[in-house]
């Protein structure tokens, strides 16, 4: 074993054991969750990602909490982060809605996919299955904080010139009101069969992993499918508000949501969007989206790490 | 000034949907917190604030159901249902009514698509409203735990 691996495992059980060693009242630690998660909620605004991809992976890497429960939790944070942050895009015509209904049917049932698999591994493989479960978060994570900070071809209105066959004939074709330059955007779309593939895929780690999608879906709509980049962001947060409602009841059928966990996650980390939503009006925040990534990339080493102890 | 000719029509289904999934979740996490509460000052259910001690110990799903409330394995399906009168029954129910926002609503964004024929391509509709109406079923089978792992 390497001196880097000593240290880190030693790092990792101060970490676990610091953890158990915090005694607290449930009332204390309701209300220390409650401000944890409007911390996070804040934190998650101002960097530009969904409270859920930050969620699950702090919680997995420095609590004691079963990795099941978090996964659990984790999904019922981005979807209820979601639903709120839908409403004002809808209503502004920002949603495409027809291109969320076209990618809710592959999303939300390789989503339900997802959630059905992360139940039979918790009941079918155990520490091993955990240790699996750990090392691929970890590296999704790490991968995620890649693309938040490599992802600089983010093209706010991408030009369309040929759209196929298709993609035609579903018309996903739309157009909203742009305040900001005081003028209407039309705007076409390309690439849905490709789209089509890639919602599974995002939609099968979000219901597996617990996690919000939004890293993945808004470079896929405005990358592959190119859409505005804000026509992407607003369709996303719709999207995976319904796509995860598919998955978080899986996680509810088989007991593994409890209230009284789940509750002050959730409620802190929505209170904490609306939070930062208005501090986002007032500052500069992006030396907040460093932090992140690298808060990220640090969660997602300890992962891959923890999961390969657990699997030697 | 915005010039209303010019600006889209924006789609109802999108709005129906966007308000039916808003304040259901938040009436849904409204019965949470009362709930939580609840449990929390009730003197007579230890079981909910020992619920929280045990997920923060870092015991597993069974474990924590068989410590807690006696079962030996984890409760399958709408089990709060059966517990009502405590404070932990309550919050389950505010959570489970925020996870049917989203039910709720493609079930309203569909029957709006059904009833709103008045769009340039009749075929186009029928088409959203197949994919919204499939969104909806998926979406109610698994929150009725028809889709779910036995």
């Amino acid at each position: 074993m390497t001196d880097f691996n000593r240290e880190m495992e030693f790092v990792s059980e101060a970490v676990n054991e610091a953890s158990q060693a915090f005694v607290v009242s449930s009332t204390e630690l309701f209300f220390i969750l409650l401000s944890a998660c409007i911390v996070v909620g804040i934190l998650a605004v101002l960097g530009g990602v969904g409270g859920g991809v930050i969620f699950t992976p702090l919680m997995m890497c420095f609590t004691p909490v079963d990795s099941f429960i978090i996964r659990a939790t984790g999904l019922l944070v981005a979807m209820a982060g979601s639903l709120v942050a839908a409403r004002p895009f809808l209503l502004r015509g920002l949603a495409n809605t027809r291109l969320i209904f076209f990618a809710a049917v592959p999303y939300s049932v390789l989503a339900l996919m997802g959630a059905l698999l992360a139940g039979y591994v918790r009941e079918s493989s155990g520490d091993i299955g955990d240790a699996w479960i750990r090392l691929s978060l970890g590296i999704i994570i790490a991968s995620v904080s890649a693309l938040l900070l490599f992802w600089g071809k983010r093209v706010d209105y991408p030009e369309v010139n040929n759209v196929d066959r298709f993609t035609e004939r579903l018309h996903l074709e739309m157009s909203y009101w742009e305040a900001s330059m005081f003028k209407v955007v039309d705007y076409k779309l390309r690439r849905a069969p490709v789209g089509i593939i890639l919602f599974c895929f995002v939609g099968f780690i979000s219901g597996f992993f617990g996690l919000g999608a939004g890293w993945a879906m808004v470079p896929a709509f405005n990358l592959v499918m190119l859409s505005p980049i804000k026509v992407a962001a607003a369709s996303s947060k719709v999207l995976i508000g319904i796509g995860d409602t598919a998955a978080v009841w899986s996680y509810i059928m088989s007991g593994g949501i409890f209230p009284l966990f789940a509750t002050p996650c959730v409620i802190g980390v929505v209170v904490g969007t609306y939070i930062g939503a208005k501090i986002m009006l007032k500052v500069r925040a992006g030396f907040i989206r460093y932090l992140i990534i690298a808060v990220l990339f640090g969660s997602g080493a300890k992962l891959i790490l923890d999961g390969i102890q657990k699997l030697g | 000034m915005k010039k209303s000719s010019e600006v889209p029509a924006v789609p109802v289904s999108g709005i129906v949907y966007g308000q039916i999934a808003y304040w259901v979740l938040l009436l849904g996490l409204i019965v949470a917190l009362v709930g939580s509460v609840i449990c929390m000052l009730s003197d007579g259910n230890p079981g909910g604030s020992a619920v929280l001690d045990h997920v923060w110990s870092g015991d597993d799903v069974p474990t924590i159901w068989e410590t807690c409330a006696g079962l030996a394995t984890p409760p399958r399906g709408h089990w709060y249902l059966q517990a009502l009168s405590h404070g932990d029954g309550i919050a389950m129910l505010g959570i489970a009514i925020s996870c049917m926002a989203a039910v709720l609503g493609m079930w309203g964004a569909a029957l709006v698509m059904l009833r709103s024929p008045g769009q340039t391509h009749a075929s186009l509709t029928r088409l959203y409203f197949l994919f919204a109406l499939i969104v909806a079923i998926i979406l109610t089978l698994s929150a009725l735990g028809i889709l779910a792992l036995e």
